[in-house]
């Protein structure tokens, strides 16, 4: 039976702030064998392969008016050295800094949206992020963006309409998946 | 958070999906199986599973390798195991077909070509389930399109046993009395499995992702659509389980169907009132060929579940389920499949081709890849074709159907025409045809790195 130690991070996310430092921070002082039990007011996709990346497995549940519980347990696999994703290096996890750029593309034609976000990043310096807002999650960009060595983050927003996507020009490992 | 690359095989099983199309069309032209020859002669066989097998599933599962993994924003579980999966499908086929001549003699060779055929055919799909089982599994909690698309892979399951069964009875492999009960009575269920259940329930799943994406409409949990996908579900339950245990008690299962396609009415009404709700929801207010030819599909299928009723209430839906068949398959599944095929030829062809320098250099758009006018004329031609066929089969005319599968070969033919231009590249300016860094697509596969 795997012990688990629980982070709420719903007060977090409700007062618009970010989590993920915090849930990093709560993986770093798990003891060998224990798990994480984590709540929060969205399914947190992103966070799958990142510990995934760190020799977690996840599993999800829904537990009404929206909120998730999602259970990470050790696998006892070795974590990947260098992870594959550039989005999952949880080094620099805390050290994005505020978007130069916010976007709305929600009402674009399908692939302006990911047209404008490439284009965007094109004339960006390393370093420097870029937040959109889209109408769905944009599972095309994403591999273009491993591609050139961007970073990302994303999720859907609490309207469960919008995803809002963070991009960090350059800063990744530029390893392609 | 990976994201989605492009399905490596997609473009091949379009390719032997349009060929099957063209075959079976060019075999409706010369008078080739029905409806000059009875609906359970051989030559039908061929012409049927031409359709729904060579064409319509292979269409679908080439569709579904890449869009499962949209589905469910996860890579596909193995991007290469189509390949294996198609030449499985082509290989039992042929066998398949040649297999049904055989049975009048037209093919003389003394093979067990039928059950060859059937146990390549079991294996192409066991491998699709497998591929995009894995794949599924992952994305849980799957959103209410896969859900439809869970229910369509488990029809074809059935559809695909029962195949197979039939083609051991018929081979002589087999002597099991049960078995020889179910080949001699399963053939309705056989069709309702494969039509109902695996082609129409996952295109209507699909369908609901396709239509949303496209024409910028929100996508709502909506009642009615989950209402669509339980009631399907029992409907399909229904016919199939309460039809295998009609045969295994010696009674006759058609009472079982009828109630089970009078009890698909509403659902497909309900599918239909979702599917207004999103054209009229939609933010993108100029409709774009693919968009606007799925109407015709779709008033194809509420018409067919009108006839059924119809027929249902005049007691001649026998008679005259040839004809219905036919306007589901051509009008709904091939023309709903005929207009996402030119959308999503295109939009892969772009994001391949130009995908990597998006945002460095100037890039086409994906209209550019495609001339609507040219493509707009073909499918007036092909839904015109296909509802003065049907007009034609319900007045017993078979010159007339002849003619009209003519008419609906040049259609496919001229689409076909337009799916390889767009994939060539053609129709795009010369100027920014090939930026630098960008890469002529191949016709039949993508290039993607692994997953």
């Amino acid at each position: 039976m795997t012990d688990f130690l629980e982070l709420d991070v719903r007060p977090v996310l409700k007062a618009g702030g970010e989590p993920f430092a915090a849930i990093m921070e709560a993986i770093g002082k798990l003891a060998p064998g224990q798990g994480l039990r984590l709540l929060a007011t969205f399914k947190p996709t992103p966070l799958f392969a990142v510990l995934g990346s760190k020799g977690y497995a996840h599993e999800e549940k829904e537990i009404g008016g929206g909120d998730w519980q999602v259970l990470f347990r050790p696998t006892g696999a070795a974590p990947t050295g260098a992870s594959p994703l550039p989005a999952a290096a949880p080094a620099d996890a805390a050290a994005w800094p505020a978007p130069i750029r916010e976007m709305d593309n929600r009402d674009l034609d399908p692939p302006e949206p990911m047209v404008k976000i490439l284009a965007a990043t094109e004339a960006m310096q390393s370093g420097e992020v870029l937040a959109a807002l889209l109408g769905r999650e944009p599972i095309f960009l994403f591999p273009e963006l491993a591609k050139r060595g961007h970073a990302w983050r994303g999720g859907f927003e609490p309207d469960g309409s919008t995803y809002r996507v963070l991009v960090r020009v350059g800063a990744g490992q530029g390893a392609p998946k | 958070m990976t994201g989605v690359s492009l399905s490596r095989w997609t473009m091949s099983y379009f390719a032997a999906a349009l060929l099957s199309l063209l075959a079976a069309e060019s075999l409706m032209a010369i008078g080739f199986g029905f409806p000059g020859v009875p609906t359970e002669a051989p030559a039908t066989l061929v012409l049927v599973h031409l359709v729904a097998l060579g064409w319509l599933s292979l269409l679908l599962c080439g569709a579904l390798f890449q869009f499962v993994p949209v589905l469910v924003a996860q890579p596909l579980h193995d991007n290469d195991l189509p390949l294996p999966t198609l030449l499985c499908f082509a290989g039992g086929l042929v066998l398949l077909l040649c297999g049904f001549l055989h049975l009048d003699g037209t093919v003389p060779w003394d093979l067990p070509l039928l059950p060859a055929g059937g146990t390549l055919l079991a294996l192409g799909f066991a491998l699709v389930l497998y591929n995009l089982g894995r794949t599924l599994w992952v994305g849980r909690p799957l959103p209410l399109p896969a859900r439809f698309v869970v229910a369509g892979l488990a029809s074809v399951a059935v559809a695909a046993t029962l195949g197979l069964t039939f083609t051991y009875v018929l081979g002589n492999v087999t002597s099991a009395s049960p078995l020889i009960e179910v080949t001699a009575a399963g053939l309705p269920l056989h069709v309702v499995a494969g039509i109902g259940g695996w082609l129409t329930f996952t295109a209507m799943g699909v369908s609901y992702r396709l239509l949303a994406m496209f024409m910028l409409a929100p996508e709502e949990k909506r009642r009615s659509s989950l209402v669509a996908l339980w009631g399907g579900i029992v409907v399909l339950l229904l016919a199939i389980v309460g039809g295998c245990v009609a045969i295994f008690l010696g009674r006759d299962p058609a009472p079982v169907l009828a109630i089970a396609a009078l009890l698909a009415v509403p659902v497909l009404a309900l599918y239909g009132f979702d599917v207004v709700h999103l054209y009229q929801r939609r933010k993108r207010r100029r409709l774009e060929t693919n968009s606007l030819m799925a109407a015709p599909a779709l008033a194809s299928l509420g018409l067919a579940a009108a006839l059924i009723v119809v027929l249902l209430a005049l007691g001649a839906l026998p008679r005259f389920a040839g004809a219905v068949v036919y306007l589901v398959g051509f009008g709904w599944l091939s023309g709903l499949g005929l207009a996402q095929l030119y959308k999503i030829v295109a939009f892969v062809t772009w994001l391949e081709c130009y995908g990597p320098v998006l945002g460095k250099t100037q890039t086409p758009r994906v209209q550019d890849l495609v001339v609507e006018k040219r493509a707009k004329k073909w499918f007036y031609l092909y839904f015109g074709a296909v509802w003065l066929s049907t007009i034609a089969l319900i007045a017993d005319q078979p010159l007339a159907f002849r003619g009209l599968a003519v008419l609906l070969l040049v259609a496919t033919l001229g689409l076909g025409v337009e799916f390889v231009r767009t994939r060539r590249l053609v129709d795009v300016a010369k100027a920014t045809r090939l930026p630098a860094g960008a890469r002529q697509p191949r016709l039949l596969h993508a290039f993607s790195p692994q997953h």
